[in-house]
């Protein structure tokens, strides 16, 4: 045993042991620290990354409002001198309505509907100003409104009319987001083939379904699109790609703003895609001015009764030369409501001509005969007029009649 | 949409004039005149559904005969349009067109005096 104590090692290991632990209790110490060092590193790491994210989405959000704002007031600028120009483009087709300049008119005003309806786009992106219509319009109108806000108008068919109309707040956004549908279908389908559009009511309301006959949708494209019509996803300006995708973005807020619903995902009858608009009953009303659309055979009811029975009468004249046939009315008269009612109330005893009444006629010819023979110069064939009483077809007859006399003289 | 005013387009029709034509190119020159007369035609086809623009043609045509530059008086339509929607309606059978009634031309004064002078002498 005392052997070891000579031994240099034996003192060494006493004297290191202590160091040794020291050491270890020293190491763990250090290591503990640096634990805890660690976990407070990782700790404000991690908070600055949520830190960082937020900022980031904040910049985003501001650059993006940044945009919308600065695009917003840029496209009511724009909006507004559209709206000024059209006036003015309205105002020079009235005036040269008769002159070859129509023409060069017509396609100005053509392109300005366009340039507007781009800036009308933005603007719903944006957040921004629409416009509104005073008065409510007839579906018809909306589509045909539509219509003309794209290139390639002309492709367009309307098949049906309707006699619901929109309410005004919605004329705007509809017609809107319908030329952006009618836009896709001319974009995405050959030049030749037609888009056609029908106005079906339904239960619900009034749909327009509008069909093209082009290359049609992947499933893929219709869920996007889905997306967008429905507003669950909104891309804002930012998300528009390049070239940017209008179409379905508008379409999708304007839809969730106003109240109407379009979707795209069935096939139309010529293989490409049935678009269908949804107008509900909250965004329509009757038509606005009814009788200023009446059905045609309303008004050409009593122009038959009154013409088809003539040409057994007037066949020939006196001398037996073939008789010119007659419009009861004058020339250049335009009916009015009273007018008209009369010639409804009582159009039954026109065809019925009694011995009376053709002798009646007769002596106005006669009258106009002479009277015209009388005048100078051909002025005084009016007075006969007045002094034939019996109806207003023998008044006019005899002002006819005068002036036939007139050429013979 | 906003909390501003939205302000109201109404100076202007919502359906534009080359929407009415759908495009079309203007009738010959010598088709119509502002004064040729157009009237309702007695054999007018019913079945079809008329654009609302052409109604109101076919409704102030009821009347009797109407000049072309009234028609478009009445409407509010450029005179090229009204006579892009003439010609398609007399062409579909609804409207009959005629040129207007020329002017009386008046006798010259000398020979209407050289004949009162002759029945004068030979009468008088």
């Amino acid at each position: 045993m005392t052997s070891y104590l000579h031994d240099p090692a034996l003192w060494g290991l006493i004297a290191g042991t202590p160091v040794a632990a020291t050491a270890i209790a020293m190491g763990r110490k250090t290591n503990a620290k640096l634990r805890a060092a660690l976990a407070e590193q990782s700790a404000r790491r991690a908070s600055l990354e949520a830190g960082r994210e937020q900022i980031v989405d904040e910049a985003m959000r501001r650059a993006e409002e940044g945009t919308k704002s600065v695009l917003k007031a840029a496209m009511r600028t724009l909006q507004g001198l559209a709206g000024e120009q059209q006036v003015a483009i309205a105002k020079l087709q009235r005036e040269n309505g008769e002159h070859a300049a129509l023409k060069g008119l017509l396609d100005v005003d053509h392109g300005n509907a366009q340039f507007t309806r781009r800036a009308q786009s933005i603007a719903v992106l944006c957040d921004g100003w629409l416009g509104r219509r005073k008065n409510a319009a007839s579906v018809y109108d909306v589509v045909r409104s539509a219509k003309g806000r794209i290139r390639h108008f002309t492709r367009v068919e309307i098949r049906s009319q309707s006699n619901f109309a929109v309410v005004s707040r919605a004329v705007e956004p509809v017609a809107l987001a319908l030329s952006e549908l009618l836009d896709n279908a001319t974009s995405y389908s050959a030049p030749e083939t037609s888009i056609e559009i029908n106005i079906q009511p339904v239960p619900k309301g009034v749909c327009i379904v509008v069909d093209d006959a082009g290359v049609g949708m992947s499933d893929e494209e219709k869920t996007l699109a889905g997306d967008l019509l429905t507003g669950r996803v909104t891309p804002g300006v930012s998300g528009l790609g390049n070239p940017p995708q209008f179409g379905f973005a508008v379409i999708g807020v304007l839809a969730t703003r106003y109240g109407f619903s379009v979707s795209v995902d069935s096939t139309s009858p010529y293989g490409g895609v049935r678009a269908v608009l949804l107008l509900p009953d909250e965004l329509l009303t009757t038509t606005i001015e009814p009788e200023e659309t009446p059905a045609v055979g309303d008004e050409s009811e009593p122009v038959a009764a009154e013409t088809e029975p003539e040409p057994p009468v007037q066949a020939t004249t006196f001398g037996g030369l073939p008789k010119r046939r007659r419009f009861r009315h004058p020339i250049s008269i335009v009916p009015t409501a009273e007018d008209r009612a009369e010639e409804r109330a009582a159009p039954a005893p026109e065809p019925v001509r009694d011995s009376v009444e053709a002798a009646s006629r007769m002596g106005a010819f006669q009258r106009g005969t002479l009277s015209g023979r009388r005048s100078v110069n051909g002025v005084g064939g009016n007075g006969t007029r007045g002094g034939n009483g019996i109806s207003g077809i023998n008044g006019v007859d005899s002002v006819n009649a005068s002036s036939e006399g007139q050429d013979a003289q | 949409m906003t909390d501003e005013p939205e302000l109201e387009l109404e100076a202007t029709e919502l359906v534009r004039p080359y929407v009415i034509t759908n495009g079309r190119e203007l009738p010959g020159d010598n088709t119509f005149t502002m004064i040729t007369l157009v009237a309702v035609s007695d054999e007018a086809p019913r079945a079809r559904v008329l654009d609302p623009e052409k109604l109101r043609v076919m409704e102030l045509c009821a009347g009797g005969f109407l000049a072309v530059a009234e028609i478009a008086a009445h409407t509010g339509l450029p005179m090229g349009v009204v006579k892009i929607l003439l010609s398609d309606l007399v062409e579909d059978g609804y409207l009959l067109a005629r040129a207007p009634v020329p002017r009386a031309q008046l006798v010259e004064r000398e020979l209407l005096e050289e004949v009162l002078h002759g029945l004068r002498a030979r009468f008088g």
